[in-house]
Order: C-alpha cells, then sequence, then structure tokens
C-alpha cells in the first residue's frame, strides 16, 4: 500500500493557475480604509475630545487659550501619569489594581517626611519613585512565578499599600514645603510645567516604544505564547511592566501633592478605575498589544474636561461619573465596530 | 562526525515517558524527516532541541559539542531554529517586526532603524524566493498560509545550521507548499540541515535525504530515503502490518435527501453553491486551501452568516447558530477543524466534554439526572473506544486521537443525523485515522448522511463516495466513480476548464 | 475519595482556612466563640455571602461585576426613600428593587453577550453611571431611615436563628442546586472555560451569560436593603467595600478569576474567612490599616496555595504539547 501525498511538480508554476485571493500577492500597501480602522478607537476619542471642547468653548470664554491649556493639563496631569502606567500594564495584557495604593502611599509618605529641607524632599521623591518601582516589580514577580491573575494579584497588593498608606496617617493631613506646591504654576515660554512633562511624557513614549523592551511588552500583550515561544522572558517582561506602573504611580503621587499640598491615605482608589477608563477610552486594548500614550492622554483630558463642561452647563456635578461612563461605553462599542468592519475587509 | 547526534535521550511528563532513550543522528546538508504517529516522540524531541522543553537523560551533541539549551535563545544561539505548527507569531506586529523580533538592527539610542530592518527583510525575502509578503503589514491581517511562510522566514532569520519543519506544509497551498520542499533543498545545497516532519508521505518522498522512524518513545530505524519502501516505513511507524487504511466502500446512498443547499453564499468566500447530500452517503468537498471550505461549513453550521436556501431531510431550515443546527435527530453536527480552540474545554473532564452539547438528554425540569450522564457517557467511550484512565479525566491531557474521538462523540450524542467533518484526520494518527474512516462508512450504512473536508487527496478519494471541488468559493466541480480520482480532483481545483 | 479531592481540593482548603481563623482569634479573644458573637459572625457574612452569590455566578461564566457597589447603594437608598419608614410600602417596593437590580444586570448582561464589551469596561461604566444617577436624583440629600420590617429581616431572629441566615441559607441553597445540579450551571462553567467551544456544543451563551449578571444585580440590590436595615438607614459609599469583599470572597473560595471553575460553597468559606479576620481586628488591636494589609496577605496566600504550588492542573497541560 502506497499513501501518496500530493505531487504538484508535474503542475507548473505559471500555467494560468486562478488563485484564491489568499494567496494572491498581498494587497497593495495598506489604503487607507485599513488605515482609518486600524485607529479607529484613537481617531474616534479625538473627535469626542474636539467636540467636548468646543462645546466648551461656545459656553465659556478663554477656552480655546494656553491659560486653558495650561489650567487643563495641570488638573489632568495626576491621572495621566497614573494611566501612564497602567497603559504599559494594559499593553502588555494585564492590568494594575495596585496603583490606587501606591498613589495614596506616595501622598502620605510625602506629606509626612518631606520636611522643609530641600535635600530631604529631592531624597524622599527618589524613594518614593523607587518604592513604587519595587513594589511594582513585585506585582511582576508573584504574577509570573505564581502564575496567577494581574486582577488578583494586584487587588491584593492594593489592599497592602491601603493599609500601609492608613497606618502612615491615618486621615488626610501632613505637609509639603510650599515651594513644592508651586511645581504647577512654574511656567517656561508660557506653557506651565505639567504641559512640558506632558511633552516629556510623549517623547519619552515614542523612544521606549521603538526600543526592543517596548517592542516585546506589546508582543507579550499581543500573543504572550508566541513572545514566549520567541524567546521572551516572561518573569523580565513582568518585572519591568509592572514596576514601571508602578513607578508612575509613584510619579503620580509626587505630582498630586504638588496640587494639594498634603497626603491621604484613601485618595488613590479614586484614581484606579479612571487609568483604566483613560487608556481604554484613548484606544488601548484591554487584550493587550494595541494602544498609545497619545490616546491615553485624549482619554484622560476627555474625562477631566467633562468635569469643567458639567460645570459651566450649571448642571448637578453629579452628572460628571454619568457622562463619563457614557463615553467610555461609546469609546469602547466604536472601537469593536472598528474591529469587527475591519474583519469584515479581511473577509 | 554529523552534525547533530542524540543518544539515549529521555524525557518524562509526570508518569508518562515521552522519550524513553532516543537516538538520533543527521548531518549537515542533507533534509532529514522523522516520521511516526502521534505520539511516538518526533514532536517532543524537536521541541527538546529547540530549547523549549528541557530532557531529563541522555545526551546531545551539536558540532561535536554537547548541547543542552535552556531555552530557545540559546538553542538559536547554538544554530538552530525551529519552525513549529503552533505558530509563535505576535498578530499585533508586522511582519518584518516579526522575522526580526528581538533581533532588531539598532541604533545608538536603543531604538530600532527602521530603514535597516526593510533591507534585512528584503534580502532575506529575495535569497530564497519567499511568495510575496508585505514587510509592513500586521500579521492578524494575514491568513493562516501567510502566517506560516512568515513564520518560517523568521526561522531563517537566525541564519541557523540547523532547521526544524514540523508540519510546515499542512496548511499551505499547493504552490507554496511546494516551494517550501524546493527551500528545504536550497537550505540543504547550503550546507545546512532541515529535519522535516510530515505526514505526507509524498512530500518525504520528494525531498528527504535520509528517514527516521519513531515509535512510542524510541527510534525504531533510520534508513536511506531511497533504500526502504512505503510498506516497510508504514509498518515500522505501526509495528504492525497495517492490513488496510481505508475501509472498504460499499453503497450505502439511499434516494433520499438529508441535506439540500441552494445559492449559498458566505461572505466573500463562498459564492452560489448549491450540491445535495444524500442518505448514506459520505461526501467529500476538497479543492486547494483557503477556497472558502472552512467558511462552507461554518456557514451551514450557523457560526457565520449565510445567504440562500437550506433543506434538512427536505424541510426548509435557516440555521442561524450552532445551537439552531444542533437539533436533535433532525440537526446538523459539526466536528471543527481547530480541536483544542473550538471541539474541547480542555480543564473539564471527559465526561463534561461528551455532555455538554446534550444537557437536555438527561434533565428534567431543569434539573441533571448523574446516572443517565453517565450512561450516554459510557454508550460513547464503549463505541468510540475512546482510551482514557476514567471519564473524569481532563479533556486536555488525552493524545490527539482520543481527543478527536471525544468531540465525535459528543456530536454523536446529538443524535444529528447528518454529519460535518472538517478535516477529521488532521495531526491524528494513522492507527486512528483508521479507526475514523471505518466510523465514517459505519455511520453511513447506518442511514447518516457524512459531509467532510480534507487536505489530504488520497482521503478523498478512498472514503468519498462523490468529491465536490471547491474553487474560488464555488463548487468547480463534482467527481465520482471513476472520475474520483487525484489527478481528476487536482485538475478542478487549479485549472478553469474542465475536459468534457 | 481521591476524586473528591481533586474536583473540590480548595474549596475544602478554604473552610479548613475558615476554621484555623476562627481557632487562631478565639486564642486572643476570649469569648469569641460564644453564641451571641458566632451569631454576629453569620449575619456579617451573610451581607458579604448574599453580594458574593451574584459576583461569584459572573466570575465562574468568565466576566466580573464591577457595578455591585452603586446596584447595592442604589437600591439601599431607593427603598428606604419611597418606603419613607412604612413597612406597608416594602410589599412591593421590595421586589421593585429586586427587579431594578435585576434590570441592571440584564443591560451588563445584554452589553457583554451581545455588544462585547468586556465585563470589566461595561460594569464599571455602569457603576459609575448609576452613581451618577442616583445621586442627581437624590441631590446627595441622606434619605430616610430604614422601615421596621426591613430592620428585623436584617438583623431579627427566629428563635436561636438570625432572620438574615435563613434568607442566606435558603438562596445558597438554590445557587447550590442551579450550579450543581442544572443545566443553567452547566453551561455557565462551559461558557467560563471557553465560549468559542460553548458556542460550537449549542449551549445558549447569551442567555447564560445575561443570567449570570441578572442574578448579580438582584443579589447586590437584595444586599442593599437589608444592609440599610442592618444600619438602619441607607448612606452614600455603603456599597464601596462590597467590590473588594465579594472578589475575595470568590477568589478565596477556589474560583478561578478567568472563570470556569469554583463553586458558592466556596464563596461561603471565603466570606466567613473575611468576616472572622474583620473580628481579629479587635482582638489582636489592630488597626483599619493593619487590618487591610491582612486581607492583602490573604488573597494572595489562598490564590498562592490554588495554584501551580499543588500540582495545579494548568502546568500539567501547559507542559503536553502533542501534535
Amino acid at each position: 500500500m502506497s499513501e501518496r501525498g500530493v505531487n504538484m511538480s508535474s503542475m507548473t508554476a505559471d500555467s494560468g493557475i486562478d488563485r484564491p485571493p489568499s494567496a494572491r500577492p498581498a494587497r497593495p500597501a495598506m489604503d487607507l480604509r485599513a488605515l482609518l480602522l486600524d485607529h479607529a478607537p484613537f481617531l474616534v476619542a479625538c473627535l469626542m475630545l474636539v467636540v467636548i471642547v468646543a462645546v466648551y468653548g461656545s459656553l465659556q470664554s478663554g477656552v480655546f487659550s494656553l491659560d486653558e491649556l495650561n489650567l487643563d493639563t495641570t488638573a489632568t496631569l495626576t491621572l495621566l501619569l497614573a494611566a501612564t502606567g497602567q497603559t504599559i500594564v494594559l499593553m502588555r495584557g494585564g492590568i494594575d489594581l495596585s496603583i490606587g495604593g501606591m498613589v495614596s502611599f506616595g501622598t502620605v509618605l510625602a506629606a509626612t517626611r518631606f520636611g522643609g529641607d530641600p535635600g530631604s524632599v529631592i531624597l524622599w521623591s527618589a524613594i518614593i519613585l523607587a518604592i513604587g518601582f519595587a513594589v511594582g516589580a513585585v506585582n511582576g514577580l508573584l504574577i509570573s512565578t505564581l502564575k496567577l491573575q494581574p486582577f488578583l494579584i494586584t487587588l491584593a497588593t492594593w489592599s497592602i499599600l491601603s493599609g500601609a498608606s492608613l497606618i502612615v496617617l491615618p486621615t488626610d493631613g501632613g505637609q509639603v514645603p510650599a515651594w513644592w506646591q508651586d511645581f504647577g504654576s512654574a511656567a517656561w515660554l508660557g506653557l506651565a510645567s505639567p504641559v512640558w512633562l506632558l511633552i516629556l511624557l510623549l517623547v519619552l513614549w515614542y523612544w521606549f516604544r521603538s526600543t526592543r523592551l517596548g517592542i516585546a511588552i506589546k508582543a507579550t500583550g499581543s500573543n504572550e505564547r508566541s513572545a514566549f515561544l520567541s524567546g521572551v522572558s516572561l518573569t523580565r517582561i513582568n518585572l519591568v511592566t509592572y514596576g514601571l506602573s508602578g513607578l508612575f504611580a509613584a510619579a503620580a503621587a509626587l505630582y498630586l501633592t504638588t496640587q494639594t499640598g498634603a497626603g491621604s491615605p484613601t485618595i488613590g482608589k479614586d484614581y484606579i478605575l479612571p487609568s483604566v477608563a483613560a487608556a481604554v477610552i484613548g484606544g488601548v486594548s484591554l487584550f493587550g498589544g494595541r494602544g498609545s500614550l497619545a490616546g491615553t492622554a485624549v482619554g484622560a483630558f476627555i474625562l477631566t474636561i467633562i468635569g469643567n463642561l458639567v460645570f459651566v452647563l450649571h448642571i448637578s456635578s453629579y452628572w460628571q461619573p454619568v457622562a463619563q461612563g457614557v463615553i467610555l461605553l461609546i469609546a469602547v462599542l466604536a472601537s469593536s465596530l472598528a474591529e469587527k468592519a475591519a474583519r469584515g475587509q479581511d473577509q | 562526525m554529523d552534525l547533530l547526534e542524540v543518544n539515549g535521550l529521555v524525557k518524562r511528563y509526570g508518569g508518562i515517558v515521552a522519550l524513553g532513550g532516543v537516538d538520533f543522528s543527521a548531518r549537515a546538508g542533507e533534509v532529514h524527516a522523522l516520521l511516526g504517529e502521534n505520539g511516538a516522540g518526533k514532536s517532543t524531541l524537536i521541541q527538546i532541541l529547540a530549547g523549549a522543553v528541557r530532557h531529563d537523560g541522555g545526551r546531545i551533541r551539536l558540532d561535536g559539542a554537547d548541547y543542552a539549551p535552556v531555552n530557545p535563545d540559546e538553542a538559536r544561539a547554538r544554530g538552530i531554529a525551529a519552525v513549529f505548527q503552533e505558530l509563535s507569531l505576535v498578530p499585533d506586529l508586522t511582519v518584518e517586526q516579526n522575522i526580526w523580533f528581538r533581533r532588531e538592527p539598532l541604533s545608538r539610542l536603543g531604538t530600532v532603524r527602521g530603514k535597516a530592518l526593510r533591507a534585512r527583510t528584503l534580502a532575506l525575502l529575495d535569497r530564497y524566493g519567499f511568495p510575496h509578503l508585505a514587510p509592513e503589514q500586521e500579521v492578524r491581517r494575514l491568513t493562516l498560509a501567510e502566517r506560516q511562510i512568515v513564520e518560517i522566514a523568521k526561522g531563517l532569520a537566525s541564519d541557523p545550521k540547523i532547521l526544524i519543519l514540523d508540519e510546515a506544509t499542512s496548511t499551505l497551498p499547493a504552490r507554496e507548499a511546494e516551494w517550501v520542499l524546493n527551500l528545504t533543498r536550497q537550505l540543504a545545497g547550503e550546507g545546512r540541515l532541515v529535519v522535516f516532519i510530515s505526514h505526507r508521505m509524498g512530500e518525504v518522498r520528494h525531498i528527504a535525504d535520509r528517514l527516521t522512524i519513531f515509535r512510542n518513545g524510541e527510534t525504531v530505524a533510520a534508513h536511506e530515503a531511497n533504500a526502504v519502501s512505503d510498506d516497510v516505513i508504514v509498518s515500522q511507524m505501526l509495528g504492525r502490518k497495517l492490513a488496510r487504511l481505508y475501509p472498504e466502500r460499499r453503497a450505502t446512498a439511499t434516494g433520499r435527501l438529508a441535506l439540500e443547499v441552494e445559492h449559498l453564499t458566505v461572505g466573500k468566500r463562498v459564492h452560489d453553491v448549491s450540491f445535495a447530500l444524500r442518505e448514506g452517503e459520505v461526501l467529500g468537498v476538497g479543492g486547494l486551501q483557503g477556497h472558502g471550505q472552512r467558511e462552507l461549513f461554518q456557514g451551514l453550521f450557523g457560526a457565520a452568516r449565510v445567504k440562500g436556501r437550506l433543506a434538512i431531510w427536505g424541510k426548509p431550515v435557516a440555521i442561524n447558530s450552532p445551537r439552531q443546527a444542533l437539533t436533535g435527530r433532525d440537526g446538523l453536527a459539526l466536528v471543527p477543524e481547530d480541536r483544542r480552540g473550538q471541539g474541547l474545554l480542555l480543564s473539564k473532564s471527559v465526561r463534561e466534554n461528551l455532555t455538554v452539547a446534550v444537557i437536555r438528554r438527561f434533565a428534567r425540569r431543569g434539573l441533571l439526572s448523574q446516572r443517565k450522564e453517565a450512561a450516554l457517557v459510557k454508550e460513547m467511550v464503549d463505541f468510540l473506544r475512546i482510551k482514557a484512565a476514567t471519564a473524569e479525566q481532563p479533556a486536555g491531557t488525552l493524545s490527539g486521537g482520543n481527543q478527536q474521538k471525544v468531540v465525535f462523540g459528543k456530536m454523536l450524542l446529538t443524535q444529528a443525523r447528518i454529519l460535518m467533518l472538517y478535516d477529521p484526520t488532521r495531526g491524528v494518527d494513522v492507527g486512528t485515522k483508521g479507526e475514523i474512516f471505518q466510523l465514517m462508512r459505519d455511520l453511513a450504512a447506518q442511514g447518516y448522511a457524512i459531509l467532510f473536508y480534507s487536505s489530504d487527496l488520497p482521503e478523498l478519494v478512498h472514503v468519498a463516495d462523490r468529491v465536490l471541488v471547491m474553487r474560488n468559493g464555488a463548487i468547480a466541480t463534482t467527481l465520482e466513480g471513476d472520475a474520483n480520482t487525484e489527478e481528476g480532483i487536482l485538475r478542478a481545483a487549479v485549472f478553469e476548464k474542465q475536459a468534457a | 475519595m481521591s476524586a473528591f479531592w481533586a474536583r473540590n481540593r480548595l474549596i475544602v482548603l478554604a473552610y479548613a482556612a475558615m476554621l484555623l481563623l476562627l481557632l487562631v482569634t478565639s486564642l486572643f479573644s476570649p469569648g469569641f466563640l460564644a453564641e451571641s458573637n458566632l451569631r454576629s459572625i453569620v449575619v456579617l457574612a451573610a451581607f458579604v455571602g448574599i453580594v458574593a452569590l451574584g459576583q461569584t455566578f459572573v466570575i465562574i461564566g468568565g466576566g466580573i461585576d464591577l457595578s455591585l457597589p452603586w446596584v447595592l447603594n442604589s437600591s439601599a437608598i431607593l427603598m428606604t426613600l419611597i418606603a419613607n419608614g412604612q413597612d406597608g410600602p416594602l410589599l412591593w417596593v421590595i421586589p421593585l428593587m429586586l427587579v431594578a437590580g435585576a434590570g441592571i444586570g440584564l443591560i451588563n448582561g445584554v452589553g457583554v453577550a451581545m455588544f462585547g464589551v468586556p465585563p470589566i469596561i461595561m460594569t464599571l461604566a455602569a457603576n459609575v453611571i448609576l452613581q451618577g444617577l442616583i445621586l442627581v436624583y437624590t441631590g446627595g440629600t441622606p434619605p430616610p431611615a430604614a422601615p421596621p420590617l426591613i430592620q428585623f429581616l436584617a438583623v431579627g431572629r427566629f428563635g436561636p436563628l438570625p432572620v438574615i441566615a435563613i434568607i442566606w441559607a435558603v438562596l445558597a441553597i438554590i445557587a447550590w442546586v442551579l450550579l450543581s445540579r442544572a443545566a443553567f450551571g452547566r453551561y455557565l462553567y462551559a461558557l467560563g472555560t471557553s465560549r468559542t467551544v460553548a458556542d460550537y456544543s449549542g449551549v445558549p451563551t447569551l442567555r447564560t451569560i445575561i443570567l449570570s449578571y441578572v442574578i448579580s444585580g438582584s443579589m447586590a440590590s437584595l444586599g442593599g436593603m437589608l444592609l440599610a436595615g442592618y444600619s438602619g438607614q441607607a448612606y452614600l459609599g455603603m456599597g464601596d467595600p462590597y467590590l473588594f469583599t465579594s472578589v475575595a470572597a470568590v477568589a478565596i473560595g477556589g474560583a478561578s478569576i478567568l472563570g470556569g471553575s469554583g463553586h458558592y460553597v466556596g464563596t461561603i468559606a471565603g466570606a466567613f474567612v473575611l468576616t472572622i479576620l474583620g473580628g481579629l481586628l479587635p482582638a489582636l488591636r489592630l488597626s483599619s490599616g493593619a487590618l487591610l494589609i491582612v486581607y492583602g496577605v490573604v488573597i494572595l496566600l489562598t490564590v498562592a496555595v490554588g495554584s501551580e504550588t499543588f500540582g495545579g492542573l494548568r502546568t500539567l497541560l501547559l507542559r503536553r504539547r502533542r501534535n
């Protein structure tokens, strides 16, 4: 008995073979429609921001000015810093709930340890950032070695950090030096320092995502198994990803103290879900592998400017969370529609 | 001295011995084929060679030096690259990003140099005559066949001394498969070693210099390819003489129509397909891969949106979901393409998998009867001879062939008399293949109507009563009787005009 | 016997942890095992248990419900507002609130099942939208005290047994039947293991997902009303702690956060573990901060124990690759 397989050598290559679309030379380099669909979530977010700002601007004078940009960036930056870390983790395909605890912990440490001496402030800022990275790295390590879900691990570390915050500072209070609080109002070339910080963040992001590490993080989020088979050390990726998340949460805490001038052991929990929301609105995929900081920034701005809009419309401020929730749903539905359309195109 | 020497290699998974002392050696400049049933140890061996898994005993020497890689990186650094059946591509990265993943050319700032990346990619693709690929295309937009090709490019990117190809052609259309076969000879000509695993004897004959046969985790024999017959190979693979792979085919079709399909269109992939399937008939679907066969089956099963008319046992029906398809005796069942991703709940027991589609059969007023369930499970395990320690064993721990049997059993329990099987013997060992073919004919004799797709021409020729050959989403021709030959199917699949 | 252990290992461990904790706490706090104290533990655990019942179903099905806090809170506020201290209206207000909670669950379920919105996002959005709407409606003014009947249901007794414990027990039995002996349970486990495979097997996935969220919404609503009865009134933020505790109870009970495994029987143990830990606080003279730390560590320990360290199934599946 002979089991002959396919023998194609008698069929010459170019004898008018009629080939299915799937085997023809690949489609001409990305047409406009495919490009739009790929970036649809981000574009929708930009559109929403434009609409919101336009409405806001029509009701309030002076919106389209540098002053307004400075003000809004100053108000948004805490969320944005927290959301930056969350963006990295989401790209990796995980989630970090512990940033809530880290933000609280950072503020209480700052408020109790800074003192007045610039040297001590700098030292403790460095320590807080280091703690942020270290705790995050521990998250990453636990996730890797115990092979457990990020949701649960970061839920647990959030609890631990919140508890630690309460122990250091049981109620809101503490003190940071007045000059530290002036950070927000310092300006250069007409732009407030938070705006410069935003620019720096974006520049850093665009550098990071072109490095091997940045690509590896995106790859791990896109398909963890493939990344592993390609030799990526999941432990190292988790360590770096969650470490960075903790670092940015600590940075958010430090920035927050320049705004509030005090520490709070419970403030952090208000940033957890908004940090995810900002990223998702901006087009970061919850499944990993897709997204950008520019999108997250747009998402963060949308969430804060909604507050301005609500105020200016003279409606109850309680409408703010409603609007935020609705925008979040719109963003997700838009992105899933775009995904379906893109897939339909490939069929 | 051979480039690669493996002596007494041992690998255990808990109590199971995957490799029980394997010897293997291969030379530079040759194409060496590995043959053996599923579970024979070929996969385990190459996983060890590729650094994905550590061995427990024995020794490997590469180029005269000891070789015991701790991870795939080390394997690649030592010059071994593997292209597995399980693809390792990252969907959200582009083709070129995937090919050079972790090996991208960097600038002084640590960022990837785009121009250099593109140049390297094009150079690689040109050198080996790759079918056309757009380097900037995101992999998630590529078809399975295109991804397989990118995977091969990725393997070559590390300039390996040894390239391992595991079933590299099974997802490729004929032209690309031919290119792969030629590629192996080109690589061998460059002084590399190509280790080639395939279940397609024709391909193996076409390119291999030598072959090594495995069975039950041990090496059975190694031969020069042109010095051994197919019969010897198969009997060494099986350890026994195979009387007949294909069952006797008797005319079991009646006149009664089980399934009538009229003007079926599925998305952009299937256009205006019409055919009829009779009671007792085994109807094969063939053609080159990617010509709409998968979409046809999914459309019929309700897993994809369709336009057109369907009638089952004479009654017009509309099937919009698998749930609507699986309605008992008058239903339509599908054994899907991907048993691990579409067919089985891997972490659940054999019992739960078998009964998940027919909960209604052992539930009364919403409550389940464990006794009735156990009876159904026993019936199917016995009928199909499913080899599992107990029915509580997780389905993910069974062998490929037994997993396929569980999926079969699940669909048989639904009592649907129209069975659709998509490539039912892919990745299944020869022994179980024979059982599956016999099962198909037995069921047909009992009045079932069977529609099956196979990428393997001999299967279609020997098991099906008729064959629908699809090309470009439509039925090019229907072959039966004397016209049902491998060449006939191939011609219909490939050429526009048919001889009258 | 070993089959039982293999299937229910994590649940047994959860109960073992519960008993151990009980013992340890009683060592530090004499009188901890007194009848009246045990009774109050059961009452407190009941709240967690009832809210976590819904969360259990949703998590087994592969989702998560982050809208519990404000479904709970809204239900409490609306009930007390409408009833205005009177028992009479409760006759229709309680069912109405349960239906409302189910309605929110329905919306969540539809969003997740039919529109493909990830559960985290859908329920998160539902939570904040509900929060905003309720606050707009009430203007933030505190609602009146809870009617006596609901207070009785929350803290009253039927002989030696707290009424709420009876309610909890009835719900627990129903949950057990649904998960272990009903078609719905099988569908839920299949769906949580792999939605694709469930679809290809004819499982009514849409219906099952939606039903799991409906259960969750109504249980959160019930929990809110009872909690208002317990505290004597509804207040803002009363639901917030229950997000963490409901997920923690389910996780401690051995369910996988990814879905497909676990059981309400385990969640019950989880609810007790958390409640007893809460009693450990005054016993050890720990501050509330320290308690949070303990909670976190306990979750880490329990999920670590349930994972690879005990030869988890996943290692076996991941390592065994076949052609």
